[in-house]
């Protein structure tokens, strides 16, 4: 995780002197007559993209106080093996919202009905798939 | 020797909502070309927004920001429902923290939507002009984003009753929710400082 936050960062910093290049030739290149949006909105907020993602990966670094194993050129593998998280083994809830978003997509390119059959089903999923661990025999 | 690993939730939707900037900087892009290659257009067709009325719509977002985060430290202290009256807001849970941030969110977009009914009147249309079209995609992008909100706040406030032990997970759910309808609100100041003050 140190490696990204230090990623993130260089990248920040790259991306924050290519945008005030980039307005500054641009803008020269031009004659002093506009300034090209495209690229420095899009060259300026690649760097916040970067500075956002390096501020919360360094704020998460800190919570979980130490290095992780993947820092450590000393670590075993089984030094990761603590929970990674939740992941449900059998879950069929993301490939009915899988279908019903295709429909949807489906309906926009080739007729809105489709679309129409596709938004209740989106609806059942997300709903499904959200409190699938709230009911019945795996509710917490 | 173990280390807590990262919350593989709060990563995962910080790095969606970084993806998330990059699709609102696609829209900033379209916007700003636009007003540059059109400035008398612009010129025109700004001067029909009601900036005081956006103003107080804006203010209304903003606010549902505080008690959403008010909302994430009930949750962060396990607190999922009120202990208290119900006119004692300090010792209200997330579900009414929630409650009142849906409410607020719900009149950001139905005013949103009143703007648009007298912007159409006044001859600000999606397929009229370019400016139209740039300000209904913007503006439009986000108000679906803040309606998607909406129901995510529906949802998390589900969980919460339905929940028989509110542990760390329901909270995560509370703070990523969180996460993304700060990152919204932020997004709205940036597109009101452009659409509305800049111009």
């Amino acid at each position: 995780m140190r490696v990204n936050v230090n990623l993130f960062t260089v990248l920040f910093v790259f991306f924050l002197v290519a945008d005030f290049a980039y307005i500054l030739w641009a803008y020269i290149d031009s004659g002093g007559q506009r300034i090209e949006w495209v690229g420095a909105i899009g060259i300026g907020l690649s760097a916040i993209l970067a500075f956002f993602l390096q501020f919360y990966l360094r704020l998460t670094q800190r919570s979980i106080g130490g290095p992780l194993p993947e820092d450590r050129v000393d670590a075993d593998i089984d030094d990761g093996d603590a929970e990674q998280g939740h992941f449900s083994p059998w879950s069929w809830w993301p490939f009915l919202l899988g279908i019903s978003l295709a429909l949807i997509f489906l309906g926009v390119a080739v007729g809105i009905w489709i679309a129409l059959i596709g938004a209740p089903l989106v609806l059942i999923a997300v709903i499904g798939w959200n409190y699938e661990y709230y009911r019945g025999n795996f509710a917490r | 020797m173990t280390v807590n690993r990262p919350n593989t939730v709060s990563v995962g939707v910080i790095v969606w909502l970084g993806s998330e900037v990059m699709f609102f900087a696609g829209l900033f892009a379209i916007y700003f070309t636009l007003r540059s290659t059109s400035p008398e257009l612009w010129a025109e067709q700004s001067a029909k927004l009601n900036v005081p009325y956006a103003a107080v719509i804006t203010v209304i977002l903003v606010l549902s920001s505080f008690s959403c985060q008010a909302g994430v430290f009930a949750a962060e202290k396990f607190r999922p429902v009120r202990t208290g009256r119900l006119w004692e807001f300090w010792k209200w849970g997330a579900v009414e923290w929630f409650y009142w941030t849906f409410a607020m969110g719900a009149t950001f977009v139905i005013g949103q939507i009143y703007e648009y009914a007298n912007l159409v009147s006044d001859g600000v249309g999606l397929s009229i002009d370019s400016y139209g079209s740039a300000f209904y995609l913007t503006t439009g992008f986000h108000g679906l984003h803040v309606t998607g909100g909406l129901i995510a706040f529906l949802l998390v406030i589900g969980r919460m009753y339905s929940v028989k032990n509110f542990t760390h997970r329901e909270a995560t759910t509370s703070i990523v929710v969180s996460y993304y309808w700060h990152f919204v609100d932020v997004v709205w100041l940036g597109l009101f400082a452009a659409i509305y003050l800049v111009r």
